[in-house]
């Protein structure tokens, strides 16, 4: 895959690059601005963009401003963005295009290196990668708690899995369980809660994140 | 001309009422200088009556001023600030005296009737209030007297048979009835008023305990953060140190040990980072830094486990120590909404203008919530007013909550 890495703080920077190096990926650009971000993505046109949140000149949501840029420029353009902390908020205004290829992970995703590349080719084949502390977060507010109270626990995990962008073989190999075991739960959770099951799992996502938000989503006026 | 009647009576009322507080003092002098003659008008027997005459007006000139005020606010709704200076507290040293704010004295006994007698000497609005009680007989006394003249005119002239005075007095007296107490309210507010320097001490005096409010408000702050800090982030990056040297020993003799070390360590620095996320969140918030505070409230509000609402009407970006106070105000009222007023629901909104922000914040929760000293409302206050802020909260038992926050400021 080619790949471009924007973070402005140089190890880390240095880190990433190794390690999608280190498995076989190749980096065609980096970027330390918002700016340059913007232009990196838009000439090379990369598979995936790993791009930090907070980037110089304003050292705000610089990164997260840029990729949406970028993103309304060439739709559908995968990002998967770092940071060190995740909100809702920003979760949702990344896939509020409903394109697909969005990943929001906590930076020490990386941590787990297998995983964080698995998340990173998923956002390249177009699904999603969203983070299991936005996922949590959203499962446990308010509205969602009193929803899902139907859901019996291991429902629930399937549930968050799923939001999580993760395919039914992923999510049968996380859970040590046989893929016929987790379709038949998806099939039973989404009877549940009266979602239509997708066989792609982007669309799956949106409908069980749009599910989710559906009235715990705070009202812009 | 029944309601002309009823406020004639009233007026009426008032008039004698203001007689009353206005001649009291006069009253006074009138006994001291009946008692003097009473005792033969010697030129010696007059010291006795002037001294009580004086240590009287002293001791009624407060009340007097005090009955006028309530008066004045009774009757017409404008209320003027007292001003007087408040005691400070009066606290034990460790050398065993006692502090007042002005001396160290033996006994907390010496300590308070030094301060009073201080308070007494050097509070200007002592002062304040024996010029309007020397002034207040001359100008409002006199005039509010007029119909009880009257009344006691007419009341002479049909007993002495002279009718012609009985009628021109009983005239002055409803003509005069309905306006004779009104003067009163212009001369206490002239004279009752705290003078611009009473003001500037009180102000003085109020950004001083701000003042105290902040710093301990910071240093509790930083003792919090070195706290968190040194039990949790610096620990565990040093027992991230030690498996990683253990590891580093194992690698050749044992490395399935070692193994298993390295992933410890792995597991370690995610957990120190989440604690350091957290420690960061409540210092100040990286999504209020990157979208300011509206946004910053709806992350929080997608967070929290209510159903909120966010409004606002403009697009605010304020001062950060404001806007970190507000966010940080917000954050308490909901927390407050649901842990203590079983709320579900809140409704936050923002409004402003280039003079100032009010936000509000509404639950659906059994309300009861109050103001009370040391508690957590009472803090959001002090933190709101270190800005000029005023925290309004009306939270009948029952619900529902409803907190305003309105912060005087300049929108950059």
């Amino acid at each position: 895959m080619r790949i471009v890495v924007a973070e402005d703080l140089y190890l880390l920077r240095d880190g990433l690059v190794r390690l999608v190096e280190a498995y076989g990926h190749e980096v065609v650009a980096t970027a330390t601005t918002g700016p340059e971000t913007v232009e990196a993505l838009l000439k090379w046109r990369p598979d995936v963009a790993v791009i930090d949140v907070r980037m110089p000149p304003t050292q705000s949501d610089e990164g997260l401003r840029a990729a949406l840029a970028a993103r309304g420029e060439v739709p559908g353009l995968p990002v998967l963005i770092l940071s060190q902390h995740v909100e809702q908020l920003y979760a949702r205004e990344l896939l509020a295009d409903g394109a697909g290829g969005v990943g929001y992970l906590l930076k020490e995703s990386v941590f787990d290196a297998d995983q964080f590349i698995d998340a990173l080719e998923r956002v390249a084949g177009g699904g999603t990668a969203m983070d299991p502390a936005v996922i949590a977060k959203l499962l446990s507010s308010g509205s969602s708690t009193r929803r899902l109270g139907q859901l019996t626990e291991r429902e629930h995990s399937v549930l968050g899995l799923m939001a999580e962008g993760l395919s039914n073989q992923a999510i049968s190999r996380r859970l040590f369980l046989s893929e016929g075991a987790i379709s038949k739960y998806t099939t039973s959770l989404f009877g549940k809660l009266g979602i239509t099951d997708d066989d792609n799992s982007n669309r799956r996502v949106l409908a069980v994140l749009t599910y989710l938000n559906a009235s715990s989503a705070p009202q812009e006026t | 001309m029944r309601q002309w009647g009823a406020s004639a009576c009233v007026g009426f009322a008032r008039a004698c009422a203001v007689v009353v507080v206005a001649m009291l003092v006069p009253a006074v002098w009138a006994v001291a200088v009946a008692l003097w003659m009473w005792w033969g008008g010697d030129p010696w027997t007059w010291i006795a009556p002037f001294v009580w005459a004086c240590i009287g007006t002293f001791a009624l000139s407060r009340p007097v001023c005090r009955m006028t005020r309530s008066l004045v606010a009774k009757w017409t709704g404008v209320v003027i600030p007292p001003g007087y200076r408040q005691a400070g507290p009066v606290t034990r040293m460790s050398t065993g005296y006692w502090w007042n704010g002005f001396s160290y004295e033996r006994t907390r006994r010496d300590a308070l009737m030094d301060q009073r007698m201080r308070l007494w000497w050097k509070d200007p609005a002592v002062w304040r209030d024996l010029r309007f009680t020397a002034i207040v007989p001359f100008t409002a006394g006199v005039v509010a007297a007029v119909p009880l003249a009257g009344l006691a005119a007419a009341v002479l002239g049909f007993g002495t048979s002279s009718p012609l005075v009985g009628v021109l007095g009983l005239v002055v007296a409803v003509a005069a009835a309905r306006y004779a107490w009104r003067p009163a309210v212009p001369v206490a507010v002239r004279l009752l008023r705290p003078s611009p320097a009473m003001a500037l001490a009180d102000r003085v005096d109020e950004l001083t305990s701000q003042r105290a409010d902040t710093t301990v408000a910071q240093a509790a702050e930083i003792r919090r953060i070195e706290r968190d800090l040194h039990d949790g982030a610096q620990a565990r990056l040093v027992a991230l140190g030690l498996s990683l040297a253990t590891a580093e020993k194992l690698m050749r003799t044992d490395p399935d040990r070692a193994m298993a070390l390295l992933r410890e360590a792995r597991a370690g620095a995610a957990t120190s980072l989440n604690e350091l996320r957290e420690l960061v969140r409540g210092i100040n918030p990286p999504v209020l830094n990157e979208r300011g505070l509206v946004d910053a409230v709806r992350a929080f509000a997608l967070d929290s486990p209510l159903e909120a609402t966010v409004s606002a009407d403009v697009r605010l970006r304020l001062d950060p120590p404001i806007e970190s106070a507000v966010y940080f105000g917000v954050a308490e009222l909901m927390t407050n909404a649901v842990k203590h007023a079983h709320a579900t629901r809140a409704r936050i909104s923002f409004a402003g203008d280039e003079t100032g922000i009010v936000v509000d914040v509404e639950d659906d929760g059994r309300g009861g919530a109050g103001v009370r000293a040391g508690g957590g409302l009472e803090g959001l206050r002090r933190r709101l007013a270190v800005f000029d802020g005023t925290l309004e909260v009306t939270s009948p038992a029952g619900g529902p909550t409803r907190v305003r926050m309105v912060v005087p400021c300049e929108s950059l």
